[in-house]
């Protein structure tokens, strides 16, 4: 069982390592896409990410801003399929 | 002295002077082949589709049906109706030397179809290649606020549709495998132009360009890219200008890639070329987004987005358009 604090820090490690972005520059409410953190590969690779580490599977209409836009919404939305 | 710029409307893109324009592109064409590139005419690739059909006709405006060779490439996923409409459009223009080139058997011996095929197959349990058709699509509209991203469609045989969101893995991998297409497409149209020291003219337009709809050494890869700075429906209003046959005219751009049939719109643009041009148009020149959801009849949250969806889709496709660095 993961907690919100797990899920937070692990959706923040990957995010940073796979930007090599700076740390202080990805909040927990920064919206993500919005400030061209990642791109449509980059939301790609998250998806296979969030599969991998929490075994969960994206369908095409849960493919919405309100789900992905910030590190925030993501774990919403990672609670919400566990 | 301050110029004042043309409130946006939906004509803002519409030639004038077409006569002029096209006389100035064949000029530019003909002295970019003959004297820059130092070489004696031109090699075009044929689809039937409007772009290679204008640059054809541009071609052979500009140095003459008998110094342009037109070749046909098809492949098994070919439609026929494209073979047909490119034989009618060299008949049209008169070129002396077509070729017919099928690339079936370079695709088969770089396992174009298999890569591909296994691809779907692994996201897509029942997929089968032999009888099921299949086509790659963004499903979400272009004022979505989050990046595209792609879905794969199977089509059986009884009409039964399966579309699933794409992996990384297995996207990459069926793009990778269908772009062999255009890139055989490419070594063809250097052989030949090579071999008759032509140049190879390239028929992207200004949004396969600016949007990165392309493959990089594919069909991005020419000698000279005549129409790459017009809109789309300026190339229609050149093709009607120019007589390019009205069944090409009148046929929706196709990607002709994938087994299922799929419009460009399906493929990559997410919305009609007509208000794309408009749009794009719009960003590019930095029109207010509510001056161009008023003309527009859209909201501004909805321009907004397209705008962030160009932005996006010119900053991701960068790669593209860069040479080698060194």
């Amino acid at each position: 069982m993961h907690t919100e604090t797990d899920i937070k820090t692990k959706i923040k490690n990957y995010i940073i390592e796979s930007t090599f972005d700076d740390v202080e520059k990805i909040k927990d409410d920064t919206l993500i896409f919005e400030e061209g953190i990642l791109d449509s590969m980059g939301l790609l690779f998250l998806i296979e990410f969030l599969q991998e580490e929490f075994n969960l599977t994206t369908t095409d209409e849960e493919l919405v801003v309100e789900n992905f836009q910030s590190i925030n919404s993501m774990i919403t939305f990672v609670e919400s399929k566990m | 002295m301050s110029t004042i710029r043309k409130p946006f409307s939906k004509d803002i893109l519409h030639i004038e002077n077409i006569e002029s324009v096209c006389n100035e592109i064949i000029e530019k064409l003909k002295n970019d082949v003959t004297r820059k590139l130092q070489r004696r005419g031109a090699v075009i690739g044929i689809s039937g589709g409007i772009d290679s059909s204008v640059c054809m006709a541009l071609s052979a405006k500009a140095f003459g049906s008998n110094k342009v060779t037109a070749i046909m490439l098809p492949e098994q996923d070919s439609s026929n109706d494209s073979l047909l409409l490119a034989e009618k459009l060299a008949s049209k223009f008169n070129i002396t030397e077509t070729i017919l080139e099928d690339i079936t058997k370079a695709l088969e011996g770089f396992e174009c179809y298999k890569r591909r095929d296994d691809a779907i197959g692994s996201v897509i349990n029942n997929f089968d290649p032999t009888t099921d058709k299949a086509k790659i699509e963004i499903k979400q509209d272009a004022a979505s606020n989050l990046p595209p991203v792609f879905s794969v469609t199977v089509i059986k045989p009884n009409g039964d549709v399966n579309s699933k969101l794409l992996p990384v893995k297995e996207y990459l991998q069926i793009v990778a495998s269908t772009n062999f297409k255009q890139r055989s497409r490419m070594s063809m149209l250097y052989y030949h132009a090579e071999r008759l020291h032509y140049a190879v003219i390239g028929t992207p337009n200004k949004h396969e360009v600016e949007q990165g709809f392309f493959v990089k050494h594919g069909d991005g890869g020419a000698d000279v890219m005549p129409i790459a700075h017009l809109y789309k429906t300026q190339v229609y209003q050149l093709a009607n200008y120019l007589g390019v046959p009205q069944e090409i005219i009148d046929r929706t751009p196709t990607t002709d890639t994938y087994t299922a049939e799929q419009t460009q719109e399906d493929f990559f643009y997410q919305m009609p070329f007509e208000q794309m041009d408009l749009i794009w148009y719009g960003w590019e020149n930095e029109y207010s987004i509510d001056e161009v959801a008023r003309v527009m009849g859209k909201t501004s949250d909805d321009i907004q987005n397209i705008y962030k969806n160009f932005e996006r889709k010119r900053k991701t496709t960068e790669y593209l358009r860069m040479r080698p660095i060194f």
